[in-house]
């Protein structure tokens, strides 16, 4: 199965629930400076990323063929089949 | 009844099959009687006159008849004289063969018709009918020659009420399904928030495809979308749905699935009331949204699914979160995230603010009490002067002195300790600011360049980044409308 790639490790959902934690955290958590810059930091680095995830994309369409181990897929076109 | 008969009349009447129904279906209900002069033994009719022979009775002809013969007649006179008809009755004695061919009889108050149905015919009924049902055959009368019995050769075998056999087939699976609790509201998973990957179960040539991909491509175009072609009507198409389900859900590729295909009659979606597709939904480890033909149309995959979507695009905006509620979202996480460090840096500063007016106080009070005790000193000193030489009169100007300066001194440096605290306060929110990558252009006598107008084409700024500034210079200006707060 080719795994989902590049550079990013979290997913999409992962990120914004990170962020949740963070903007959750910020607010309502009394915190030092320094832990606040911190997860602010961190919460700006999660919203450009989600952004640039967000901008980067065509819908990929595959077609999964074979049985049980000797699964693959190959592109699938709208209007072929 | 014996099965083994059946078998047998099924091997039997295989050849014949057709004949029955292919004169049903010709154009001309009335068979010639032809089949009278269609013998090749030796009792062969010779003078039975083609149009004479059927009103002619069986004494009348000078041969005698081979049993054959006589069943042939029959069967001619029998599909011959009476064209397709409908029969409504009560079922009984209801057999389907391991052919395929079921065998059944049809009967009222005071009579009984045997009947077949053939195996492709039988394949489309969603159920067998239960014993005194009520049901209506459409079909031709015929002669199982071989037995000499009559019956009927049904095509289509309908409850009473329409679609009664479809309605009592899937209530019955309903109320199975349920029985085991796979009904259960709290048996439902959510759906993942943002997926990755989403499987498609459907036909690939389908309108329910195309109609997905175009939701999905509109609001989630960062997807990938995975998709297991399968029949979604007709004979076997229902165990390809289950296993395409069973191979994707297994394949560990895709967080959740839609199952489904576009509108259709009720017979043409079947599949998806037949309770292999409702096992494999119930079993997939992702979870499934159901979406069958349109709005009105429910089927039992949409009962155990885990959403029910009341069409393929609808399923489609349900597994997908829309991009511009996402950047929306992301926008309103920046507001938050600016606002949370801003309260953070604001609680010292209002308790510094606090801090700074009780000083000031202090300062002002320390500053009355040493004018009042100068006053006083003041005074005392004028009332006891003319007492005191001059060398004393010095002494205590000198100390008077001290006392204010001392006093200046201390105010002083609460003041300077206020004004570091507070500086590294007020560095605070531009320093974030530019952190977060913003950058400040400033003009040449380090003003901020604040608007369109204020940029010179041509000319140049320095643009203030969190660790230095950068020379640039202006190419291109344009106004644009700002809405906002």
């Amino acid at each position: 199965m080719p795994e989902e790639g590049g550079s990013h490790a979290l997913s999409l959902e992962e990120r914004l629930r990170r962020l949740e934690e963070i903007v959750g955290e910020l607010e309502t958590e009394e915190l030092g400076l320094d832990r606040s810059l911190a997860l602010f930091e961190e919460g700006v680095r999660l919203v450009k990323e989600a952004e640039e995830a967000l901008a980067s994309a065509e819908l990929r369409v595959e077609e999964l063929l074979g049985e049980g181990g000797a699964l693959r897929t190959r592109p699938l076109q709208e209007g072929e089949g | 009844m014996n099965l083994d008969l059946f078998e047998a009349d099924e091997k039997e009447e295989g050849g014949a099959e057709s004949s029955p129904l292919s004169a049903g279906s010709g154009g001309d209900p009335v068979r010639p009687p032809a089949a009278l002069c269609r013998t090749d033994g030796p009792l062969a009719l010779e003078d039975a006159a083609g149009e004479k022979a059927p009103s002619e009775t069986v004494e009348q002809l000078p041969t005698v008849w081979s049993v054959s013969q006589v069943n042939q007649a029959v069967r001619a006179l029998l599909e011959g004289s009476l064209p397709p008809l409908w029969v409504s009755g009560e079922v009984a004695n209801w057999t389907r063969a391991r052919s395929g061919h079921c065998y059944f009889t049809l009967k009222d108050e005071a009579a009984q018709l045997r009947c077949v149905l053939w195996r492709t015919d039988a394949a489309r009924l969603p159920m067998d009918p239960e014993e005194g049902m009520r049901i209506r055959v459409f079909g031709q009368l015929t002669l199982y020659e071989a037995r000499g019995e009559y019956q009927m050769a049904a095509r289509v075998l309908e409850g009473e009420g329409g679609e009664g056999l479809w309605k009592l087939a899937f209530e019955r699976l309903r109320r199975k399904l349920e029985g085991e609790g796979l009904l259960a509201p709290e048996r439902k998973r959510p759906l993942p928030r943002f997926p990755r990957v989403v499987g498609v179960v459907t036909s690939l040539t389908g309108a329910a495809l195309h109609d997905i991909l175009t939701v999905l491509g509109r609001r989630a175009p960062w997807l990938r979308v995975l998709v297991r072609g399968t029949r979604v009507q007709g004979e076997g198409a229902a165990l390809e749905v289950a296993e395409a389900l069973r191979v994707l859900g297994e394949s560990g590729a895709v967080e959740v699935i839609i199952v489904g295909r576009g509108g259709g009659s009720q017979e043409d979606l079947w599949a998806f009331n037949e309770e292999v597709v409702a096992r494999a939904v119930v079993e997939c480890p992702v979870p499934v949204i159901s979406a069958v033909g349109h709005e009105v149309d429910v089927t039992i995959s949409d009962l155990v699914a885990d959403m029910r979507a009341p069409t393929p695009s609808a399923a489609a905006e349900a597994v997908a979160p829309d991009r511009e509620e996402i950047l929306r979202h992301l926008e309103g996480a920046g507001v938050r995230l600016a606002r949370g460090l801003r309260r953070v840096v604001d609680r010292p500063r209002r308790s510094l603010a606090r801090l700074r007016e009780g000083l000031r106080r202090g300062a002002r009070a320390l500053t009355a009490r040493h004018r009042r005790a100068a006053e006083v000193a003041g005074i005392r000193l004028r009332r006891i002067g003319p007492r005191l030489t001059e060398r004393h009169r010095r002494r205590v100007r000198e100390g008077m002195g001290s006392l204010s300066r001392r006093i200046r001194a201390l105010v002083g440096a609460r003041r300077s300790v206020l004004a570091r605290l507070g500086g590294k306060m007020d560095a605070l929110s531009p320093l974030s600011t530019l952190r977060r990558g913003y950058a400040v252009p400033l003009d040449q006598e380090g003003r901020v360049l604040r608007g369109v107008e204020e940029f010179t084409p041509g000319g140049a700024f320095d643009l203030r980044v969190v660790d230095g500034r950068v020379r640039c210079e202006t190419k291109d200006r344009r106004k644009e409308e700002v809405h906002g707060e």
